[in-house]
């Protein structure tokens, strides 16, 4: 009998094996290592599985049973968004991504102080201006859930405020892999672009970068100054003042706006709320529904940590993607397209590899 | 690896892991009264629905919420009369179907709330190598986490077959397959793939 395929193996070590699966288990080396390994596996996954269960979760089953009805719970799903968004065109969600990304550029060093009272439009407006502020080297920590991705992602973004063109972006999955990165020199004349793709990352790095007239963050600022500016023109803001541990924050919400029957403008914005630091301007949550390119898309941005520093504490090194062992690293120079540099670089390394 | 920490539970795990479900108490004679009943399918059953739902959806509070759901299910399920035949399998395929909503629910989109995010939640008590092992299960595809939750809590193939609506002959290869992406998520993370 031929050694076990990993699904015979799998009935094996679940005991839902047949007989003679079990007898060449017994009799087979390889297969036997192979069982024992596989049962290891498992054994890890039923400690994880394993979980203490809350005591008062009885009674609030023989509550809701008695009564007929669901017991309060210590959760409550809000109303979902209307359905559909995801089906929204690929390109332009990660247009309104990298908009998205570029929320960083709000959390700037401090440049205004805070008087005592200030409106809606007014702290709107103090943010759009700290927009601009921002100086020396800028580490962002953000979690982001947008219309079209897989799930949250967590972002860490480097961005040199010093050398336009001058930055690192990475997503991370919600176990804490890295799926994709970008970066770019402008002093080094440099871009480099990771992809995960089944388990393996795939790094470009492209040289004789010419740099663009603005960079990912650069656009994305211009978006999110659009997306500000319309809540600073609503009327009828709604402020509130809260204190956290961290300070004054203020937080503020328009009213939400149902989408316009027969299709959506250019830029649209139906619903949205921000949460302000009350010492710096910088945004710290943003929610945020609306249409951009006639296309819907929905939003959650938290920041997690923030962090500035020198641009001489930053290298060379610092704005590129290191290639880990087992990492894929193709070469190649850039143009002015930055899609087409990467399908060109891939193709031909495709090209180079049927050649031989 | 985890054999040290777990060691103690592990017992009790493996007693449930090889029990053949047939060999559990389903439910009583019909004639039983439909609380009674559900409060005691919910003492047979209760906590390993519950470790299902939490493995499946990463929190306990929605885990908490998905089994009251299911419970009350089964309550309106037995008032009606309907099929008694392996309720413990009836009972996994409503948590299984409600964990399903849920997890659909967070890919849209929320608004921002702390008490909804169950992203940074975890047990305060949970090992390092425990905790790693959660995150990759839970950066699975929805399929794969399913049926590794419904084994984890002893379902033969049968039941998990129904529980997740595939075939009883595909679930070895599809488990199989589940466990070696997991594996494979597992080394990943323990890797600590860093910029």
């Amino acid at each position: 009998m031929d050694c076990l395929s990993d699904a015979e193996l799998q009935a094996v070590v679940d005991n839902e094996a047949d007989a003679a699966s079990r007898a060449h288990v017994a009799g087979c080396a390889r297969c036997r290592a192979r069982a024992d390994a596989r049962r290891e596996q498992m054994t890890v996954i039923a400690a994880m599985a394993n979980a203490d269960v809350p005591p008062a979760l009885e009674t609030r089953v023989r509550d809701a049973i008695a009564a007929g009805g669901p017991a309060r719970g210590s959760t409550a799903l809000r109303p979902s968004a209307p359905r559909g968004w995801s089906q929204a065109n690929p390109w332009v969600s990660a247009l309104a991504a990298a908009a998205i990304v570029g929320l960083i550029v709000f959390t700037g060093l401090p440049r205004f102080g805070a008087p005592a009272t200030l409106s809606a439009s007014e702290i709107l407006g103090r943010s759009l201006q700290t927009l601009s502020g921002a100086r020396g080297i800028e580490q962002l920590d953000f979690e982001l859930a947008f219309t079209g991705f897989s799930g949250p992602h967590r972002i860490q973004q480097l961005v040199d405020h010093e050398h336009p063109n001058r930055y690192k972006v990475a997503d991370f999955g919600p176990d804490g892999v890295l799926q994709s990165a970008f970066s770019e020199d402008s002093l080094t004349g440099r871009r480099s672009h990771l992809v995960r793709v089944d388990g393996r990352n795939y790094i470009i790095e492209l040289s004789s970068v010419q740099a663009p007239p603005f960079s990912l963050p650069q656009l994305a600022q211009a978006q999110v100054e659009t997306v500000i500016g319309m809540m600073q023109a609503t009327s009828d803001q709604k402020l509130t003042t809260i204190d956290t541990p961290h300070g004054k924050q203020y937080v503020i919400q328009i009213p939400p706006v149902t989408p316009a029957a027969k299709g959506a403008s250019t830029v649209d914005l139906y619903d949205a709320r921000v949460v302000i630091d009350g010492a710096d301007f910088g945004i710290r949550e943003l929610e945020a529904s609306g249409a951009m390119f006639k296309q819907p898309y929905h939003l959650s941005f938290r920041l997690i940590r923030r962090s500035t520093r020198q641009p001489a504490d930053a290298g060379a090194a610092a704005f590129t993607i290191p290639a880990s062992p087992g990492d894929v690293v193709l070469t190649g120079d850039a143009t002015n397209d930055p899609v087409s540099d990467v399908l060109g670089t891939v193709l031909r390394e495709l090209g180079r590899l049927k050649g031989d | 690896m985890f054999r040290g920490a777990a060691g103690a539970i592990m017992t009790t795990i493996a007693a449930a892991w090889m029990k053949p479900l047939d060999a559990l108490p389903l439910a009583g004679p019909a004639s039983a009264d439909p609380e009674s009943e559900v409060l005691r399918l919910f003492a047979d059953h209760g906590s390993s629905l519950f470790r299902f739902c939490r493995m499946t959806l990463g929190g306990a509070d929605e885990a908490e919420d998905i089994v009251q759901e299911t419970f009350l299910k089964l309550l309106q399920h037995l008032r009606a009369g309907g099929d008694r035949a392996n309720l413990k399998s009836w009972l996994f395929t409503v948590a299984a179907n409600g964990c399903r909503d849920r997890l659909r629910a967070r890919r849209r989109w929320l608004p921002w709330q702390a008490e909804l995010d169950q992203r940074t939640v975890e047990a305060p008590d949970e090992e390092p190598d425990r905790r790693l092992a959660s995150a990759a299960a839970r950066g699975l595809p929805p399929r794969d986490l399913l049926l590794i939750s419904l084994r984890a809590q002893g379902l033969s193939y049968r039941d998990i077959g129904i529980a997740a609506g595939i075939q009883e002959g595909s679930v070895g290869r599809l488990l199989a397959r589940a466990v070696d992406r997991w594996k494979r998520r597992l080394d990943e993370a323990q890797r600590t793939h860093k910029l």
